[in-house]
């Protein structure tokens, strides 16, 4: 099962936003995008969710996403944006119920399906003890949470999220770094098959550590495509991040941290 | 989870079925009280006179205040759901206006005493225009910035082009009986005009019933409302075309009654737990309720002029919208 991207280029207006770009993402991957910003990260997310007009075609099992009817392409692909807006003041679960739209039948109430759909994505967020209070009366963080949720409900095959994780604590960057994992693996939820999840971080760190595979664009390319510890070496952030990272293992894991800023023009092409 | 559904369930549904309960009582309130010279009159006055007095005025009355008031109220909870803002209402996209100067035209020209019909067929193609314009000018993929704008723009025009009509009124008289339309009403109507407005307002609620799920997917944002199969654009046309049919046959038959779509979703919109699509109905009945309530209302009042319905509901709607303006304005520093 694989998600494939062909020659996919978005512009806007005369600048090239994504380069041509060709990628093919398989179910079970947790994949993070990453790079500095303004290198496209968001822009090729939309594309592949197919929510900017972009050349070149997305496929999921072969069939052009394009192609699917609303509702399919829904249920085929969940998209997080970046801290989207909530413009009335909804309880928790219902905008997590949001979620089940593409599920539900017009008038139909919540089958058992969405309720269990809706109590797991929130249980994995650890939402379920605000459900009941209007997502205006919550922190950024625990909004954040909340709209993960939504997305996580829709049980699509297909998870593409910008910046899950920007805004939360310590805590819950771990934690929902977990719940991706758990989600790409089919760890969770009534149905247990492999997805993809594709999740625009910042955290270098937290991406090498949990995640199967990084893409690292820059200038609307991607310049690094490989497991974590090939792709966020230190030369490669180096040049496209412009700062030094300190990198080591700890607990048999990788760790980077961005140590110091490069001064303008150094160590790039 | 399913336990606490039901629980938010069940006074939604008793909400729908009370306020459907008070539409049945109060139009039937409306049915038994009339009003001449000297005021209100109460039941029939005699059996011969019954059925004359009950289809001729008393029916077409009622049944237009359920009509009208519901349109504006399912339209106006519609609209706000469209553009996420609590303050939008029917008037705001021109129809309203488009159709009062269609029905102006009609009375300028002498054509609305020749045939009664003429009247309502103008203002059906003044808000027909009027959405025509506001297409041509927002387009089909225009954001909702540009259709606010364009529905303000329309309503300059169509406002100019009404006072142009006045100006030019061939009499007095005619001025006078344009600003009386105006002023919105349900007295003196037929079945006739009961017959003229539902083939626009039936197909009209059915577009504005259409979007219900996209108005939910919409709370999110245009992004995650697109990302669930809902395409803004859709939804947008189907409520914007649903309310320009629904409000053109009902301003055609009434003259502009304002405030009702403003006021009607504000108060029910906490009930239904801020959703979106499950304001649509309540909505509907809550409008039906508020006109058939101050239509009753005018024929109470002690004898004189009688006042007319869009009059009552500016004076009672107006201080609402400064009340939710100040309200806003207040949270927001």
């Amino acid at each position: 099962m694989t998600l494939a991207a062909v020659s996919i280029d978005v512009r806007y207006e005369a600048r090239a936003a994504v380069q041509p770009t060709t990628v093919a993402l398989e179910a079970g991957e947790l994949v993070a995008l990453v790079g500095p910003n303004g290198a496209g990260k968001s822009t090729l997310l939309r594309a592949l969710a197919g929510l900017v007009a972009h050349g070149g075609t997305v496929t999921w099992r072969g069939t052009p996403l394009a192609r699917l009817d609303g509702r399919t392409r829904a249920r085929t692909v969940a998209y997080l944006p970046q801290d989207p807006p909530v413009h009335w003041p909804l309880a928790a679960r219902e905008v997590v119920a949001l979620g089940r739209l593409p599920h539900r039948a017009y008038g139909a109430e919540h089958s058992p399906a969405d309720d269990a759909a809706v109590l797991a994505a929130m249980r994995q967020t650890d939402t379920v003890e605000f459900a009941a209070r209007s997502v205006h009366r919550l922190s950024v963080g625990e909004r954040a949470r909340v709209l993960l949720a939504r997305a996580l409900a829709v049980e699509a095959p297909v998870l593409l999220a910008d910046e899950p994780i920007g805004m939360l604590d310590p805590y819950h960057q771990l934690d929902v770094m977990r719940a991706l994992r758990a989600y790409a693996t089919g760890s969770t939820g009534e149905r247990s098959e492999p997805r993809l999840v594709v999740a625009v971080l910042h955290d270098l760190g937290l991406a090498a550590r949990f995640c199967d595979r990084v893409l690292l664009m820059n200038g609307g390319a991607i310049v690094g495509d490989g497991p974590p510890d090939a792709t966020l070496s230190s030369a490669a952030i180096r040049t496209h991040y412009r700062v030094e990272p300190f990198i080591a293992r700890h607990d048999d894991e990788p760790l980077i941290v961005p140590w110091r800023a490069l001064p303008n023009g150094s160590d790039s092409d | 989870m399913s336990g606490s559904t039901a629980e938010t369930s069940a006074p939604r549904w008793m909400l729908t079925a009370g306020l459907g309960v008070l539409v049945l009582v109060a139009a039937g309130v409306s049915l038994l009280i009339g009003r001449d010279g000297g005021g209100p009159t109460f039941g029939f006055g005699g059996p011969a006179l019954m059925d004359v007095i009950l289809k001729e005025i008393r029916l077409p009355r009622t049944l237009l205040a359920v009509l009208v008031g519901g349109t504006l109220g399912l339209c106006g909870a519609a609209l706000q759901g469209l553009l996420r803002n609590p303050l939008a209402e029917p008037g705001l996209l021109g129809a309203s206006s488009g159709a009062a100067l269609g029905a102006v035209i009609m009375f300028y020209f002498g054509l609305a005493g020749a045939a009664s019909l003429l009247l309502p067929l103008g203002a059906v193609m003044g808000s027909l225009l009027a959405l025509a314009a506001l297409y041509a000018l927002a387009g089909r993929r225009g954001d909702f910035l540009t259709i606010v704008l364009a529905g303000i723009a329309i309503n300059a025009l169509a406002a100019a082009l009404t006072s142009l009509a006045l100006n030019f009124a061939p009499s007095p008289y005619a001025a006078l009986e344009i600003l009386f339309w105006m002023l919105g009403s349900l007295a003196d109507r037929s079945l006739a005009h009961v017959y003229l407005a539902l083939p626009l307002m039936l197909p009209g609620w059915l577009l504005v019933a259409a979007a219900a799920r996209g108005l939910d997917a919409l709370t999110l944002g245009e992004d995650t409302a697109s990302s669930l199969g809902f395409a803004p654009q859709r939804t947008q046309w189907l409520v914007i075309g649903g309310t320009a049919l629904a409000v053109g046959g009902a301003v055609a038959v009434t003259g502009v009654v304002g405030f009702v779509g403003l006021v009607v979703p504000h108060l029910l919109r906490r009930s239904v737990g801020q959703h979106p699509s499950r304001l649509l109905l309540p909505s509907f009945l809550g409008g039906a309720l508020l006109a058939l309530l101050a239509d009753v209302a005018i024929r109470l009042l002690p004898p004189g002029p009688e006042l007319k319905l869009g009059v009552v509901t500016a004076l009672l709607g107006a201080p609402f919208f400064l009340h939710l303006v100040m309200r806003s304005s207040a949270r927001e520093a």
